[in-house]
C-alpha cells in the first residue's frame, strides 16, 4: 500500500486548517478578558451551552447562521453571569468558572436529553464552504476552499485583536486595567465597566468556537463532547504570552502535531485502543514542553485574577 | 470575646453552605419536575435511596474515600496558594500504578507486593504532580495550565498501558481489561458484617494525622502566608519553592493513593468505565466547602459521597440524565463561594 505523500501533506493541513478556528476565536476572547485582568476558566461550560444551542436551534429553524447568533447569545448570557459574580460579587474567579464549567457540562446534556430523549442528535447541515462551486481545483482546493466563511473570518479576529489590544484607546484601557487598575482609575477609566465589557466579549467569542464546533469536529452532540479542548486554549495563551500572534503559531502548531499523528495512525492501522492513545498525546506533549521553554518570559498581566475596589 | 466571634462566624458560614446546598438540591429538583419527574419520588430517592437501597451505604463511603483523600490534596495545595486542577490525572495515575506494580513486581511476596501496590498508586501520583511541580517551582509555569495539560496525557497514558502492558487476556464488551485482583490483594471489609473495608479507617487516620501534621504546626502559617502573599512570605524569610514542593507533592501522593483504595477496595479491575468519572473537580468542591481545613474536607466528602450517589438515584428515578449531578454541582460551588463571601463581608467590618 503506497500513499501519496501530497496526499498526507494536504489531508493535513486540511485538517489543521478546519481544527484551529476552535482554539482561535476562543483564544482571543480569552486574552482580551485575561488582558483586563479576568480570567474565565468556564469556557468549556459556555461553548457546551453554545454547541448544544446550535443544534437544536438549527434542528428547529434549519438556519445554521440564525442557530450560531442564538448560539452566541446564550454565550453573552453566561458571560453576563461570569461578569456579575466576578467583577462586581468579587469571588475567586477559578473556582467561580470551574462552577460555571460544572454547570454548563451538566446543564447542556439535560437540556439535549429532555428535547431528544433517543440520544438521536439531529442531523446537522452547518455552514456552506465559502468557496463551494471551486472545489475541483487541485491541492488548494482541498486545504482552503472546503473551508467555511468562520475559518477565514477566525484569521481575521486574530488580526483585529492584535490591533484592537495594541493600537486603540480601548485596548490601551483593557490592557491598563489589567496591569494597574489604580492608575487607570486615577486616569478616569471605569475599571470594572471596561473589565465587564472585556468579560463579555470573551464569553461571546467563547460562543463562536463552540458552535464552530458543531459540524467541524462532531456531527452530533454528546456527553462532555468538547472534551477538554476548551480548557486548552488556556494553556495555547499561557504559551503565547498573551500575544495573538503567537496564540496562532500555538493553535496551528497543535492543530498541525494533531492531524499529522490522527492521519500516520490511521495509515497505520493500530486498530482501536493501542498504541495510537500515545500519539494521541502528542499535540498535548507539545504544549508541555513549549511552556517552560518560552514560559519563563510569561507575564501574566499584574491583576490578573484580583478584583478591583474603587477608593 | 474573640472566640465567641469566631463562634458565630463558623455558625453563619456553615448556614451559608446549607443553604447554597439547598440551592443546588433545589435546581436539581427543578430540572427533575421540568423533565416531567415527580416531586415525592425525587425526594424521597435523593435522600432515602442512598441508606435503603442494597450497596448504597458501601457506595457512599467509597465515594467518602476517594472524595476525602483527593479533597486532602487539592486542600493541601490550595492553602499554598496552589491550584491542583489534575487530580484527576493523579488519580488515573495511581490507579494504573496499581496494576504496574502487580504485574511487573509479582515475584514479590504477598504482603510486599500488597504494600508496594499501595504505595506504588502513591508514588504514581506523586509523580505525574511532579511534572506540574517542578515547572511551577523551577520555571515559574502556572500550575493550573499544566495539571489542565496532565490530565489529558493521563487518560492517553492510562488508555495505552491498559490496552497493552497490564492489558489481560480477557476483555470487557471488546475494550481491554486488566485481570482481576484475587481476594488477598483486595482491602477487606471491617469485621461485623459491615459494608465498608478498611479504607474508611486508614482514610479517616490519614486525615486525622493531617490535621495534626498541618494545622497544628507552623505549616499552616507558613502554607497561608505563600498563597496569601508571595511578597509577605519572601520577606517573612519563608522557603517559598519548599512549601510549594512539599504540599503539591503530597497532593499528587494523595490523589495516587486514593486510585488505590478505589481499585483494591472496589473495582478490583481496571478497565475503560474506571475512567469515565472526573472525581478530580468534586475534590475542588470538597475542599472548597471543608475551608481547606484537613478535617473540614472530610466532613465535606462524606456530605458530598451521600449527595452524590442521591442525586444519582433521583436522576435514574426520574429518567433524567444523571449529568444533572454537575449542574448542581456547579450551582452549590457558585452559592459556597457566595456564602463565603458574605460572611467575610459581614464580619470585616
Amino acid at each position: 500500500m503506497t500513499i501519496a505523500i501530497s496526499e498526507v501533506v494536504i489531508a493535513v493541513l486540511s485538517t489543521t486548517l478546519q481544527l484551529s478556528p476552535f482554539y482561535l476565536f476562543a483564544g482571543m476572547g480569552e486574552i482580551v478578558a485575561e488582558k483586563s485582568g479576568v480570567a474565565n476558566m468556564g469556557l468549556e461550560g459556555i461553548m457546551l451551552l453554545s454547541l448544544v444551542t446550535t443544534f437544536i436551534v438549527d434542528y428547529m429553524t434549519r438556519n445554521p447562521w440564525f442557530a450560531m447568533l442564538v448560539a452566541i447569545g446564550i454565550a453573552g448570557a453566561m458571560g453576563i453571569v461570569f461578569a456579575f459574580f466576578a467583577i462586581r460579587i468579587r469571588l475567586d474567579q477559578i473556582a467561580l468558572g470551574l462552577a460555571i464549567y460544572l454547570f454548563g457540562l451538566g446543564i447542556s446534556f439535560v437540556i439535549f436529553n429532555t428535547l431528544y430523549p433517543t440520544g438521536l442528535t439531529p442531523n446537522y447541515v452547518g455552514l456552506p464552504p465559502i468557496f463551494a462551486g471551486w472545489n475541483k481545483v487541485p491541492v488548494v482546493g482541498t486545504i482552503f476552499l472546503k473551508q467555511n466563511i468562520m475559518a477565514y473570518l477566525s484569521l481575521v479576529a486574530v488580526v483585529l485583536t492584535a490591533l484592537f489590544l495594541g493600537r486603540t484607546s480601548l485596548g490601551l484601557r483593557v490592557r491598563a486595567v489589567g496591569e494597574n487598575p489604580k492608575a487607570a482609575d486615577n486616569m478616569g477609566v471605569d475599571v470594572n465597566k471596561v473589565r465587564f465589557l472585556a468579560t463579555l466579549f470573551g464569553a461571546l467569542m467563547f460562543g463562536v468556537s463552540g458552535s464552530y464546533f458543531a459540524g467541524n469536529f462532531v456531527p452530533g452532540f454528546q456527553t462532555d463532547i468538547i472534551a477538554g479542548r476548551g480548557f486548552i486554549v488556556l494553556a495555547m495563551i499561557y504559551f503565547a504570552n498573551w500575544k495573538p500572534y503567537r496564540t496562532l503559531f500555538a493553535a496551528l502548531a497543535f492543530n498541525m502535531v494533531y492531524a499529522a499523528q490522527n492521519e500516520y495512525v490511521t495509515i497505520s492501522g493500530f486498530g482501536v485502543a493501542s498504541v495510537s492513545t500515545l500519539f494521541n498525546m502528542l499535540p498535548y506533549v507539545l504544549l508541555l514542553v513549549l511552556i517552560p521553554l518560552f514560559g519563563r518570559k510569561a507575564a501574566a498581566p499584574k491583576f490578573l485574577l484580583k478584583p478591583y475596589t474603587k477608593g | 470575646m474573640r472566640a465567641n466571634t469566631q463562634g458565630l462566624r463558623w455558625l453563619q458560614t456553615t448556614a451559608y453552605n446549607v443553604l447554597a446546598i439547598g440551592l443546588g438540591i433545589t435546581a436539581g429538583l427543578a430540572v427533575v419536575v421540568y423533565a416531567g419527574g415527580q416531586i415525592g419520588v425525587a425526594l424521597s430517592s435523593l435522600f432515602l435511596d442512598p441508606i435503603t437501597l442494597s450497596g448504597g451505604i458501601q457506595q457512599i463511603f467509597v465515594r467518602f474515600v476517594l472524595f476525602y483523600t483527593m479533597g486532602l490534596g487539592v486542600g493541601l495545595a490550595l492553602k499554598a496558594g496552589l491550584w491542583n486542577i489534575g487530580a484527576q490525572g493523579q488519580l488515573l495515575a495511581g490507579m494504573v500504578m496499581v496494576f504496574v506494580v502487580y504485574t511487573f513486581l509479582a515475584f514479590f511476596p504477598w504482603p510486599l507486593l500488597y504494600v508496594s501496590m499501595i504505595l506504588g498508586a502513591a508514588l504514581g501520583g506523586l509523580l505525574w504532580i511532579a511534572v506540574p511541580t517542578i515547572l511551577r517551582v523551577k520555571f515559574g509555569a502556572n500550575e493550573i495550565v499544566v495539571t489542565i495539560l496532565l490530565n489529558v496525557v493521563a487518560l492517553n497514558f492510562a488508555f495505552y498501558m491498559l490496552s497493552g502492558p497490564i492489558k489481560s487476556t480477557g476483555t470487557a464488551l471488546g475494550f481491554p481489561i486488566t485481570s482481576e485482583l484475587p481476594p488477598r490483594f483486595q482491602i477487606p471489609n471491617m469485621p461485623g458484617g459491615l459494608p465498608i473495608t478498611y479504607a474508611v479507617p486508614a482514610t479517616i487516620a490519614i486525615g486525622i494525622l493531617l490535621y495534626f501534621i498541618v494545622e497544628r504546626t507552623s505549616f499552616r502559617v507558613k502554607a497561608n502566608t505563600v498563597g496569601e502573599s508571595i511578597e509577605t512570605a519572601r520577606y517573612a524569610g519563608i522557603s517559598i519553592p519548599r512549601i510549594m514542593t512539599i504540599s503539591m507533592l503530597a497532593a499528587g501522593a494523595l490523589a495516587g493513593l486514593a486510585g488505590a483504595t478505589y481499585m483494591m477496595g472496589y473495582r478490583y479491575e481496571l478497565d475503560i468505565g474506571s475512567f469515565s468519572t472526573n472525581y478530580g473537580l468534586v475534590a475542588i468542591i470538597v475542599a472548597l466547602v471543608g475551608r481547606k481545613h484537613m478535617l473540614g474536607i472530610g466532613v465535606a466528602a462524606f456530605f458530598f459521597a451521600y449527595l452524590t450517589i442521591g442525586a444519582e438515584s433521583m436522576a435514574l428515578a426520574a429518567n433524567v440524565p444523571t449529568y444533572v449531578v454537575f449542574a448542581m454541582e456547579g450551582i452549590m460551588m457558585i452559592g459556597v463561594l457566595l456564602g463565603n463571601y458574605l460572611s467575610k463581608r459581614r464580619f470585616a467590618a
